[in-house]
């Protein structure tokens, strides 16, 4: 018996210990010293000062590193995402879900930009955004809009959609937008083909309007898909950092400013390493909050 | 009875088909645009660009743009770099996944769901959030200018969701097999090598994809990681490239497109495929 | 099939790694190994790969690499291998606090022994960026200073032939370049350092030099009302249209550009881009570089000017040569001062034991200006600790986006720098 034990223990730990290897090393023991450096007052190379929570104290209050506008500022990114590009993406899927011509074609085309480099995407944005030379103005130029929108948006000259306070987050979101919708569509559509045949059929069957077929029937059907999209879109704008470090790297002003790049001008512009570290960890349970709250929220309306 | 409710089914169909077909094809030019856009321009020059001629096909085909981004940067290099790192960490990742999964799913113990739930807390955690530690690690280890310096970081990063995929795949494995093959005399590892690896294989796909999207983009890591230009990756060779030809708007396309294009080309042929293991991940999820 | 694969792609990667690891060589050769920002598009880069050339060719008993990175990431690449202590034998640095940080985590070789060696030939004054208590830590590169460029093309159509030599004569030119629709200047709004080159100067020649060199060194504080005036000048510029608005979008390279194209009037810039401006065969016969005029002539005057010695090389305590990579540093580093003063990169630190009337005529008028200099604050980006400039860097963009004015701008850092 005890040999049997043993052996069971042996085993489980075996088939564990790869995983665990690369989990807690890579990943638990680096973030456990972030914890840990959170809170000294450390440039990252010299002596390192114990300072206990004040990190913490200044990330909330200090005006000039201004933590909770870069929050407010990724917030606002998932907000955008969840009412946005989520309901775009499902609007998508549930179009192409219903089997229409050209299908596999639009489903291929709309997944696309998913497979490009985000760095790609965003040297292509940056020229697509050029106040002078680029696609976007010159566009507007040709249709005589481009005044029009420099009126709403105060630009003088040309319209700086990255250069301008009021429009520089909405312009650094078209992107992630445009590149994601992609994913979120496949997963939704996966769920949608999902749907079983004799289901749709018996509430057509009942008189059900495809409208009030997707609205019963399909929604309700997906909805476990749907929570692991609203979790990934939030937990992916809360922790979005190459776009945006690509395209304004949080400027003009800061006002696309979100925590993970304030972290890395903080550990690595400004060598406050422990400044840095505590917005990590700040972001680590940000994150889990949320995918708690979202997970809790689906429960409730069970 | 019955015939009014087709009645009103082809009403409404009249109405939302067309409107369906054009919200479709308003979305699809949106997407094919920016990317037929930058093909062109990598082909112009700067007055073609900035001129008259911004959205036209090219007027003279400058085919030059792509030696000079081809010359000066070491895009082929960089390209095969990131092919070996994201496969490799794809591999790592699929090993320790299944065979964690294996011993969360299939053997019977307490506290399997919550070692379970410890993994799942990767999904959440930024991979910028713990760089330095990351690097002092890997330095110890003397593991730095590798590929290694990033294949396991990538893996240790993508194994969360790689254990999702693979328990929603292991459980569609009927138990009646595990217990065939035990009276056949197989043990835990007989089990797992004869039964579970070959039906796990259609999870390698899917895992496969979702590893890839999270290895190939990569920035951050890649940049700090890795000081020898004979490991670099793609995202950090092309961040690299953009103080380079600025002025120059051609070059910078042709490096984009040369950057974007096999994947694209992969992409033409294997659509289907990479869809469908895809969809799987959102299913088994 | 598959499981065969799967073999040989770990088969591959283990190969790949072993690979990676043991980095072969020949025997008996010395290994140094460099890391600098010096890529392709670098103007440094041609001055560089002469200066390798020649002094690897010298040094056959050594063997030598180097990596070139981009400019942002290399500050976040060194400071992360610094931390870890593991930094490449002789590394690229700015001089001031950029080293200072690396100098105080003791992870620094002093170069005081070797200096000896070469006293002669790299006087002593252009050790003081990188010299801490007493003990020299950098080899410095070359010079640059802030030059107020001008494409007199441009000029001429609003009746001028040289640059303005008083701020008067100076403003009055602005002024008639924008009512005929000719933006005076351009300015990468996006890198806020560039911004910094127009308004330390306004600053030095409104303020005084010595008045702004205290407060970058920490000797006093911000709060001066001198500086608050000149900020208030220079927004003045920025509300009566001078500056490109565009520019708030756009990156140094971008705008640097543009005044080839014969968009801007003035550029005011780092001189290192004299290189440049030469090897452009059209633009180089338009282009004029001149000193900034004095706004108050009784706190300041000619001959003040913004730059300094600040490109340096520096040599890692951990290296296992230190000594043989400190004597190759310095031998790199007069080198490549040598090929880039030839080039027009910038001024050299060490004494020219050449012939320099090769030269570019651009690089020599910022010679002669240099030459007739009393006092040089260095850019404060670099003078300043990393914290401070990157509060400075901050506020300045403030002032550019007119979201504050002189007064908040004194205030505000006089608050936040400790």
């Amino acid at each position: 018996m005890h040999n049997k034990k043993f052996i069971k223990v042996r085993d489980i730990t075996l088939f564990l210990l790869p995983a665990l290897l690369l989990f807690v090393g890579v990943l638990i023991a680096p973030i456990l010293m972030s914890g840990y450096y959170s809170l000294f007052d450390w440039n990252g190379m010299g002596d390192r000062t114990f300072v206990g929570l004040a990190n913490y104290k200044e990330l909330f209050t200090s005006i000039d590193i201004n933590f909770l506008l870069a929050l407010r500022n990724s917030l606002l990114l998932a907000v955008l995402s969840v009412f946005l590009q989520l309901p775009l993406s499902l609007a998508l899927a549930l179009a192409l879900g219903k089997g229409i011509k050209g299908e596999r074609l639009f489903l291929s085309v709309f997944f696309a930009p998913v497979l490009i480099s985000t760095v790609v995407i965003g040297q292509l944005w940056l020229k697509i955004y050029n106040p002078d030379y680029g696609l976007l103005n010159s566009l507007l130029r040709a249709l005589d809009l481009e005044d029009n929108i420099m009126r709403w948006t105060g630009d003088t000259k040309d319209v700086l959609w990255l250069g301008n306070v009021k429009i520089a987050l909405g312009a650094v979101f078209v992107p992630t937008l445009w590149q994601y919708v992609g994913y979120h569509m496949l997963l939704m559509y996966a769920g949608v083909k999902g749907v079983p045949v004799d289901l749709r059929e018996a509430a057509m069957l009942d008189g059900a309007s495809s409208g009030q077929v997707n609205r019963y029937i399909v929604l309700p059907y997906i909805k476990p898909i749907i929570k692991i999209s609203i979790i990934f879109a939030v937990t992916g704008s809360l922790k979005s950092f190459d776009l945006i470090y690509v395209l304004t790297n949080g400027g003009p002003l800061h006002s696309t400013e979100v925590p993970s790049t304030l972290m890395i001008s903080m550990m690595f512009l400004r060598n406050r390493y422990g400044m840095g570290s505590t917005i990590a960890v700040m972001l680590i349970i940000l994150c889990f909050a949320f995918a708690l709250l979202i997970g809790a929220a689906f429960r409730k309306e069970d | 009875m019955s015939e009014t409710k087709v009645y009103t089914i082809k009403k409404t169909n009249k109405f939302i088909k067309p409107l369906v077909y054009t919200l479709l094809a308003i979305w699809t030019i949106i997407n094919v645009f920016p990317i037929y856009w930058m093909f062109t321009f990598s082909l112009k020059n700067n007055d073609e660009i900035f001129g008259d001629n911004i959205a036209g096909l090219p007027k003279n085909w400058l085919w030059e743009n792509y030696s000079r981004a081809m010359s000066g940067g070491k895009m082929g290099l960089y390209f095969t770099n990131s092919i070996i790192i994201s496969v490799a960490a794809i591999i790592l990742t699929l090993i320790a996944a299944v065979m964690a999964t294996y011993a969360m799913s299939r053997i019977v113990w307490k506290g399997r769901k919550l070692m379970n739930k410890f993994f799942m807390l990767g999904l959440t955690i930024p991979i910028h959030s713990a760089i330095l530690p990351v690097y002092m690690t890997l330095k110890k280890v003397h593991m730095l200018n590798s590929y290694q310096a990033l294949i396991i970081p990538y893996a240790a990063f993508s194994l969360a969701m790689a254990i999702l995929i693979c328990m929603g795949f292991m459980d569609d494995i009927p138990i009646e097999l595990d217990e065939a093959a035990r009276i056949d005399g197989c043990g835990t590892w007989g089990t797992f090598f004869k039964i579970i690896v070959p039906l796990m294989t259609p999870a390698l796909s899917t895992v496969g994809i979702y590893t890839f999207l999270q290895c190939w983009n990569e920035l951050m890591f890649a940049t700090i990681f890795n000081s020898r230009t004979q490991f670099k990756t793609l995202p950090a060779g092309i961040n690299e490239l953009f103080g380079t030809h600025t002025t120059d708007w051609g070059p910078v396309g042709a490096a984009l497109v040369v950057a974007t294009f096999p994947t694209l080309l992969v992409y033409v042929f294997l659509s289907k495929k990479i869809q469908s293991s895809f969809m799987a991940g959102a299913i088994k999820g | 099939m598959k499981r065969r694969l799967i073999a040989l792609a770990l088969a591959a990667v283990m190969v790949l790694s072993a690979a990676g690891c043991g980095n072969g060589g020949s025997k008996g050769k010395t290994k140094l190994e460099m890391w600098c920002i010096a890529t392709e598009s670098d103007s440094n880069r041609k001055s560089y790969e002469k200066a390798i050339a020649d002094v690897t060719a010298a040094h056959p008993e050594i063997e030598f690499t180097w990596e070139a990175f981009e400019n942002q990431s290399y500050k976040t690449k060194i400071k992360a291998a610094v931390a870890a202590d593991e930094m490449p034998d002789i590394f690229f640095t700015w001089s001031c606090a950029f080293l200072g940080d690396f100098v105080d985590a003791g992870r620094v070789y002093c170069l005081d022994d070797e200096y000896k060696n070469w006293s002669k030939e790299l006087d002593v004054k252009m050790l003081t960026n990188s010299t801490y208590n007493g003990k020299h830590y950098g080899i410095p590169l070359t010079m640059t200073i802030v030059g107020l460029f001008a494409n007199m093309d441009i000029l001429k159509q609003v009746g001028y032939t040289e640059v303005p030599g008083t701020y008067k004569e100076f403003i009055e030119c602005c002024d008639k370049l924008v009512k005929k629709g000719i933006i005076p200047f351009g300015c990468a709004g996006k890198e806020t350092w560039c911004v910094t080159e127009y308004l330390e100067s306004v600053i030095e020649k409104s303020a005084g030099a010595e008045v702004l060199n205290d407060i970058f060194l920490g000797k006093s504080t911000w709060n001066n009302k001198d500086v608050a005036d000149a900020v208030d000048t220079f927004q003045g510029m920025v509300t009566k249209g001078y500056f490109d608005p565009n520019g708030m979008a756009l990156g140094n390279d971008e705008v640097k550009a543009n005044f080839m194209k014969g968009k801007y009037a003035f550029y005011m810039n780092g001189t290192w881009n004299c290189a440049d401006f030469a090897n452009n065969a059209d633009f180089f016969p338009k282009v004029k570089v001149a000193e900034f005029p004095v706004i108050n002539a009784d706190k300041s005057q000619l001959g003040q000017l913004i730059g300094g010695p600040s490109d340096t090389l520096a040599v890692a305590k951990s290296s296992k040569n230190a000594k043989k990579a400190a004597a190759f540093a310095f031998e790199l580093g007069k080198e490549i001062c040598h090929y880039g003063y030839l080039d027009g990169c910038g001024l050299p630190a060490w004494t020219p034991y050449y012939d320099t009337s090769s030269v570019n005529a651009l690089t020599r008028s910022v010679a002669d200006i240099v030459a007739n200099s009393n006092f040089m604050v260095l850019f404060g980006d670099t003078a300043q600790n990393a914290d401070s400039a990157n509060i400075y860097l901050s506020y300045v963009e403030k002032v550019y986006g007119c979201q504050i004015d002189g007064q908040g701008f004194i205030a505000g850092l006089a608050k936040d720098i400790k």
